[in-house]
């Protein structure tokens, strides 16, 4: 498939690697992949925060970078800008060229587990795992089952990594409680986020695991941010790592 | 523990009960077993999803028909005796109290759980007007005799160990100095409590929900408090709001089976009473109150945090809740659904952001409302109002600015990863605020994503 990717202002600027890693897991896994320019931030910071008509023109310069690009499928490594980017995309603009961007929005997570399945990965990454369960990809994504909800249980981020050999899943407890990231909640409530992001960091080291595993790099970054201040024995990967590395 | 002031905003509230860590433990993990057990007694039911479906359904056709349920429930009232009154606010509210209540000479009365006096502050104001108000609710007599307002809706003392609780018992009841077991305080409690009930001159509930087809009320407890102050006194009161109507028993039926489940993985409340009428010689009042709710009801969003059925399962899984304490809020109701209906009454215009809108909530609610988009609602409506916290009115322009300039967005990060990768780390905290205070600063890379792709994969 040919696919644009959409690789979040936080990513390109503070975690290249994982878009580095999303961008060879693509093309391993055979895709045709490309990178519109003009890209900017979804817009979340300012609409999480109520401020629509601040937003309004970096929304709409994020959305029309990728109006009229030909693809298939608009990729993103990052589960919470992917959600505001839609949302957001909705809300400035109803034209039937921002609808047929926002069809070809996908999850880096839900692309590979719902529209261009992968099989098996051949390379063995033989370590423990703890799985950062981050909530809008869950809630908003449903990228697998919130422990809230009685509906029949999947994971598609433990799906994928099942198909890695020598892989161990371990879940911290609980299992999906909020990190505290919560973007601009990082600052405005410093202690209650802190609070948030050791309990978080804690249970994942808790588990034995090596790794702290994601879809997510915001939180991931969070959740580094205070496993180094904290000399936690963990670190943290985003999904796109492990996998490509598995191939 | 002091009581809840006002004017002071939620970080800087939360801030204080965290330096507390191992009490901020205590209380989240308190709260955090009330949600595991929710979650077993939910998963216990196949249909639960269902119910939720249900649950929220009947609440939604009530209230999108509520006028003519309102006036079928005060026709049935009437048929069975029940006096009904209207009340637009809560200063109307009370003088109706206070009528009825000066009206039979009461000098004592007995109070079990209703958030809906809290909301209108009635007990000061009888208080002021020189009737005893107790309250029965054994978590509610504890915060009255301690001369605090609830800290959560259901479980309005969780802010208090059995400790503190019996040394607040020693002082205002005479248990035994130091003793702090549960059976004894609360046998001590229940003790002290008959002495009120048999003594008191009228009797006052809130409403757990009303039925339109039978002019019936329904009040849920689990110590039968409610119903002891039913069934003495030969006058009861009852209060309720406007969106506590359903249709009829089958609602009823409902929403039972998933409120006391919800709330802290009961099956169902120890005493679930209808009561549908005065007792013989006696009287029954029921005070229909307003007080915001229609304005609510005419916005989409807002008047869908009036399916809430208020079992409290929102502020037991919400994180932040959990670590940051009911007093926290500005607003009598704390956690996810205070900040839904609250935000407006909120003059530190701070609660909605007390939220990382992880979604928890919108979940965990058993009539399925949809918490955290109205918590993200109530930001736009604070944004719009020109009330914004935190300094956001200032830099969220300047945000928007550089954000929209891939020139000016460019330069800016170009600077933060020199000054990450270069500058000693002591040298950028001070001005790293909240984010490094708590945590290290971001690894930076050598460059971004979009300058690697340029030199690795430009065709």
């Amino acid at each position: 498939m040919k696919i644009a990717l959409f690789i979040p202002c936080l990513v390109n600027q503070l975690l290249p690697q994982v878009a580095i890693a999303t961008t060879e897991l693509l093309e391993k896994l055979g895709h045709d992949v490309i990178l519109p320019e003009g890209q900017t931030c979804c817009g979340q910071p300012m609409t999480n925060s109520g401020c629509f008509n601040e937003a309004r023109s970096t929304v709409m310069k994020l959305l029309n970078a990728f109006k009229g690009v030909e693809c298939d499928a608009i990729v993103c490594p990052a589960a919470s800008c992917l959600v505001a980017a839609k949302e957001n995309f909705h809300e400035y603009d109803n034209s039937p060229e921002a609808k047929a961007v926002i069809d070809k929005l996908y999850e880096l997570t839900e692309f590979l587990h719902d529209v261009a399945p992968v099989d098996s990965f051949p390379r063995a990454f033989p370590h423990k795992v703890s799985l950062q369960l981050s909530c809008h990809g869950l809630r908003m994504l449903e990228l697998a089952n919130a422990s809230e909800s009685m509906k029949p249980g999947f994971n598609k981020m433990a799906a994928l990594l099942e198909k890695v050999p020598g892989v161990e899943i371990l879940y911290p407890e609980p299992r999906d409680e909020c990190c505290g990231f919560g973007g601009t909640f990082a600052m405005d409530e410093g202690a209650v986020s802190a609070k948030m992001g050791n309990d978080k960091a804690q249970a994942h080291a808790k588990t034995g695991a090596e790794y702290i595993v994601g879809f997510d790099p915001s939180c991931l970054m969070h959740l580094d941010g205070l496993i180094r201040r904290h000399k936690l024995p963990i670190e943290i990967r985003h999904l796109a790592q492990i996998l490509n590395d598995a191939i | 523990m002091s009581q809840a002031q006002t004017s002071v905003g939620h970080a800087e509230k939360a801030d204080i009960f965290c330096k507390d860590e191992a009490r901020v433990d205590w209380h989240s993990k308190a709260l955090w077993l009330l949600r595991q057990k929710r979650d077993r007694a939910a998963a216990a039911i196949p249909e639960w999803e269902e119910l939720r479906t249900l649950g929220s359904e009947i609440k939604l056709h009530t209230l999108t028909h509520l006028p003519q349920y309102l006036e079928q429930f005060e026709a049935n009232c009437q048929k069975n005796g029940i006096i009904v009154h209207w009340a637009k606010d809560g200063q109307e509210h009370n003088r109706i109290v206070h009528e009825i209540l000066s009206k039979h000479q009461v000098k004592k009365l007995v109070k079990s759980k209703s958030m809906l006096t809290e909301e209108c502050h009635l007990n000061p104001y009888l208080e002021s007007k020189g009737i005893e108000v107790i309250d029965t609710d054994l978590g509610e007599r504890i915060i009255q005799l301690n001369k605090q307002p609830p800290s959560h809706i259901v479980v309005p003392a969780i802010h208090l160990k059995k400790e503190e609780v019996g040394e607040l018992f020693h002082n205002k009841i005479g248990t035994e100095k130091g003793a702090s077991d549960p059976t004894y305080l609360t046998r001590s409690a229940r003790a002290h409590l008959r002495e009120h009930f048999l003594t008191a001159d009228a009797g006052m509930t809130g409403v757990n929900m009303a039925i339109a087809e039978d002019g019936a009320i329904v009040v849920c407890t689990n110590e039968g408090n409610a119903d002891m102050g039913c069934n003495l006194p030969k006058l009861t009161l009852h209060s309720m709001g406007i969106d506590k109507l359903i249709p009829n028993n089958e609602a009823a039926s409902v929403l039972l089976r998933t409120l006391a489940r919800n709330a802290i993985g009961q099956l169902i409340t120890t005493y679930s009473s209808f009561y549908h009428g005065p007792k013989p010689g006696g009287e029954m009042h029921v005070i229909i109150v307003d007080n915001g709710r229609s304005e609510m009801l005419k916005d989409k969003l807002l008047a869908e945090s009036l399916k809430c059925i208020r079992c409290g399962g929102c502020m037991n899984t919400c994180p932040v809740y959990r670590r940051s304490g009911g007093y926290s809020y500005n607003y009598f109701i704390p956690g996810p659904i205070g900040i839904a209906v609250g935000s407006n009454q909120d003059d530190t215009n701070t609660i909605p952001w007390a939220c990382t809108l992880c979604g928890s909530c919108t979940y965990v609610c058993p009539t399925k409302v949809p918490l955290h988009n109205i918590i993200a609602y109530q930001r736009r409506l604070k944004a719009e109002a020109g009330k914004l916290p935190y300094g956001k009115a200032g830099y969220m322009p300047m945000v928007g600015k550089v954000m929209s300039s891939p020139t000016l967005l460019n330069c800016a990060m170009s600077v933060a990863r020199f000054s990450l990768r270069y500058l000693p780390g002591s040298l950028l905290k001070p001005f790293a605020g909240a984010w490094g205070k708590y945590r290290e600063l971001p690894k930076a890379p050598a460059s971004s994503f979009e300058a690697w792709y340029k030199k690795n994969r430009s065709k």
